[in-house]
């Protein structure tokens, strides 16, 4: 070999060696390649127990539809006073009906649209940014200030009816947001995913507890608590501080918090928490504005087969009985990631600490009298459903049950890799901003972000890598 | 006004300074004080600060020192419950304070990191915590039977690594082993002793021997109480279940009518007398602590006795659900 060649192929070895060790470690970002993301569970495909499948696909539709306020032909009525969006899968939506937020927010076209003529677009709305809810951790009095002995913490509605043909003389002004935002008084959530969420239903207290005690021998100052339901002193479950117990429950408040529809569950329509805790509730001429009484949703008696159904129980038989979202192979800068890196990076995941929280086996279900596939089945979730203390950095100061304001539980990392917008306000679309936030004053994953920060270049891409398979 | 308002305010915590800095805007409170006196407005939320809690730590008064004092102060780890300090060692710093104690009896005492000095990367760090042997969720064990059984029980991502299986640091003696992780190259090196009825834990990890070795150096300056002895102290004795049978001469039930789900772990020390004289809330919603102090005022113990004479006695007590 000629020393020219020699001296370029050393050269060239040298920068391939520092491309691949040393080169600063991206987030392969959102993987586009299909997955089958959002498809029933294989028992229900099977129609295990018989007519389950039509319960499925009815409930995808229902999922799908979009409210009117009132004179729906398809019967689609009861959306507003108040409302974030006007239907589930408006938010649920990436990358399957299920999902979370889509790249392009349906609320910022809504005035545009005429979905809320008269309201303006708040300014944390935006067409590319996270699909959001807002919430005021603290009630803000008259002037302005906020008031830090009376945390409020409810869901404030983005839209109202207001100037809607089919809203009648219904007339609401929007919650205060500039003024919320001046205050420094807003917090925002985004949706999660319920992919594989009738699994996660699925799981005995004593399954949870038994983790709980084999995750508390750890050496990394992690122990996390679960929430419980004030009204049975049980394990909840479901949101991003685990504050709700059951699909159903959630199907039911989500109905009403985010769409204004009054259901079985939560039969009136809902004001703002500063109407309703501090004022006198919704106006009359903003009452009853589908014309057809309370709640908007109910039993349909005299319809059969999966119709006869109210659309509560067909969102929750819909959520059930999705399939987790299936893993998937890694595309970074193009080139498909080896199995090796990303199994590699899994095993990171677990030395460091990740899995202490991000249980890779939530736990094995029990058995189901809905389908087969729900049945004694391992559960996946990346997850230990706990609550943990996760510092001042991503605190929130809102109280859902026993959750503090910097208590949230595990987030499930299944489906990662086409999720878009990261952590419960939708702060960062990128893994790696997503893990340096679990660091702060407080956090339990403090020592666990330690260990992330002395990975080699090198090994953190793996564990990317890792992240974005899921 | 809540009680968790009131340690806020009497602390001069974060956001009173916010307050005195940013005077809300109305006119009838002109102060901190008169602002949390006529409902505490401001007019923007103090970032950084969580100000809405959950079940969290408290105490019945400030002089008794408990578990969670442990600071940094001025380059020197110190724990006055623990009578535990060591001089941090050159480049380590606390980044970031501890969270809350469990409800599982479990403190972070400190998180420390050591900076690489030539990358943004870090070089290892030590992790402090302490579990209350009278609250754990795992069989109550003492330090060697923990590395014990930790050690027989590693996660198959890891190799243990030879090591001594006791060290002395500070005259204590210290149950240790070591693990690597081949896939994540780091190595841990854990130990531990007992001291007031908790195990007390160092965790050291490390991209390299020489950093463990380093900051095994550096605890080697460890100050930490003598071995205890009932009648001479440095502490209370510490005696698991003492507050049942026959040593409890009067019990008052507490009436929890606000929160019920949650365990709430509570240290007390009794006096020589037999009356409690320290209440300890490791976790709890302050309703559960005001319901709970009100009772446990109305306790009465038979005194501890200890070589003849009478002495203070600590133990705990699990309010709430029982595990
Ligand atoms: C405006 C957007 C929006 C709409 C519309 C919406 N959701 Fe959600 N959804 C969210 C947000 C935000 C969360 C997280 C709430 C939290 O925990 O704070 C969520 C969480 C959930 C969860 C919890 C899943 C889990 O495991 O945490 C379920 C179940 C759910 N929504 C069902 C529904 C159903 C059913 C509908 C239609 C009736 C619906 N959602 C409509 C935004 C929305
Ligand atoms: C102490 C428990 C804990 C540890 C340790 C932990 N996490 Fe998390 N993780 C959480 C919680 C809680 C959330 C939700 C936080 C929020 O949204 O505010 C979360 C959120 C995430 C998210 C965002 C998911 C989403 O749905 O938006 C990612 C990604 C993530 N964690 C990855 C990691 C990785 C990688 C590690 C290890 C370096 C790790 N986590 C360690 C508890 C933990």
């Amino acid at each position: 070999m000629e020393k020219s060649h020699f001296a370029l192929l050393v050269a060239c070895s040298a920068v391939f060696l520092l491309a691949a060790t040393e080169s600063t470690p991206v987030d392969p970002g959102v993987q586009t390649a299909q997955r089958g993301t959002g498809a029933a569970l294989a028992s229900v495909l099977a129609n295990d127990n018989p007519g389950i499948l039509s319960f499925f696909n009815d409930g995808q539709t229902r999922f799908q539809a979009v409210e009117s306020v009132s004179g729906n032909a398809a019967g689609n009525n009861g959306l507003g006073p108040r409302f974030n969006s006007n239907s589930c899968s408006s938010c649920h939506a990436q990358p399957a009906p299920g999902g979370s937020g889509a790249a392009i927010n349906p609320q910022a076209a809504f005035v545009s649209q005429g979905v809320a003529p008269d309201d303006a677009t708040p300014s944390f709305i935006t067409p590319t940014g996270p699909t959001r809810e807002a919430r005021f951790p603290f009630f803000l009095n008259s002037n302005g200030t906020a008031n830090l002995n009376s945390p409020n913490g409810g869901v404030e509605d983005l839209f109202t009816v207001s100037g809607r043909s089919d809203a009648g003389s219904c007339k609401l002004s929007q919650p205060d947001f500039a003024e919320a935002l001046a205050a420094n008084d807003v917090i925002f959530r985004i949706p999660t995913p319920v992919f594989g969420a009738g699994l996660l239903e699925n799981l005995d207290d004593s399954t949870l507890l038994n983790k709980q005690a084999a995750n508390s021998d750890n050496d990394f100052g992690i122990s996390g608590t679960f929430n419980r339901s004030g009204n049975d002193g049980t394990i909840t479950r479901f949101g991003w501080k685990a504050q709700n117990k059951s699909l159903h429950m959630f199907a039911g408040e989500a109905y009403n918090v985010e769409m204004g529809v009054s259901n079985l569950l939560f039969p009136q329509d809902r004001p703002l928490p500063e109407e309703d805790q501090q004022g006198r509730g919704l106006p009359a001429n903003c009452l009853n504005l589908s014309q057809g009484g309370y709640p908007e949703d109910t039993n349909n008696p005299s319809l059969s087969g999966p119709a006869i159904l109210d659309d509560v129980s067909a969102f929750a038989d819909f959520m059930r009985t999705l399939a987790p979202p299936p893993s998937g192979g890694v595309v970074l800068n193009g080139t498909a990631v080896s199995s090796t890196s990303i199994a590699d990076g899994k095993s990171i995941f677990g030395a460091i600490g990740c899995a202490t929280c991000h249980n890779e086996t939530t736990g094995t279900t029990q058995p189901s009298s809905i389908t087969g596939s729900l049945s004694k089945a391992a559960v996946h979730a990346y997850s230990d459903l706990e609550i943990h203390h996760m510092g001042t950095g991503l605190a929130d100061n809102v109280s859902q049950g026993n959750a503090g304001g910097d208590q949230f539980r595990t987030a499930p990392l299944w489906g990662l890799g086409q999720r878009i917008f990261l952590l419960h306000d939708g702060r960062t679309t990128d893994l790696i901003s997503a893990i340096q936030a679990h660091q702060s004053n407080g956090s339990e994953a403090n020592a666990v972000i330690d260990n992330f920060d002395s990975l080699s270049n090198a090994q953190m891409q793996e564990l990317l890598n890792f992240l974005r398979s899921l | 006004m809540n009680s968790a308002w009131l340690c806020l305010i009497a602390a001069g915590g974060a956001s009173s300074l916010v307050l005195m800095s940013d005077p809300p805007r109305h006119s009838a409170a002109s102060g901190p004080v008169a602002a949390a006196s006529s409902g505490q407005s401001v007019s923007r939320v103090p970032g950084g600060v969580i100000l809405v809690t959950g079940a969290s730590p408290s105490a019945s008064d400030s002089v008794t020192p408990v578990p969670e004092d442990a600071r940094i102060n001025g380059r020197v780890f110190d724990d006055p419950y623990f009578q535990m300090s060591f001089p941090l060692p050159e480049g380590w710093a606390e980044k970031y304070t501890s969270p809350p104690p469990s409800d599982s009896g479990r403190y972070v005492l400190a998180q420390i990191a050591a900076a690489d000095s030539f990358s943004a990367r870090s070089k290892g760090s030590l992790l402090i915590t302490a579990q209350d042997i009278f609250f754990t969720s795992l069989p109550a064990m003492g330090a060697r039977e923990t590395i014990e059984s930790a050690k027989n029980h590693l996660p198959e991502e890891y190799r243990v690594e030879p090591a001594p299986e006791r060290v002395w640091l500070g005259d204590r003696e210290f149950s240790t082993f070591a693990y690597e992780s081949p896939q994540a190259q780091l190595h841990w090196r854990v130990l531990a002793t007992e001291i007031r009825c908790h195990i007390v834990e160092f965790v050291v990890t490390g991209r390299d021997s020489g950093f463990i070795e380093t900051a095994m150096r550096g605890l080697n300056k460890m100050k930490l109480p003598a071995e205890e002895n009932p009648a001479a102290g440095p502490f209370p004795v510490c005696v698991k279940d003492f507050a049942r049978g026959d040593n409890l001469l009067r019990r008052v039930d507490p009436v929890l009518t606000g929160h019920r789900f949650n365990p709430v772990p509570v240290r007390i020390i009794i006096d020589r007398k037999g009356a409690i004289r320290h209440i300890h809330f490791l976790s709890a919603f302050s309703d559960q602590a005001r319901a709970i102090s009100d009772a446990l005022a109305q306790w009465r113990f038979k005194p501890y006795i200890a070589d003849g004479q009478p002495v203070e006695v600590e133990t705990g007590i699990l309010f709430g659900p029982q595990r």
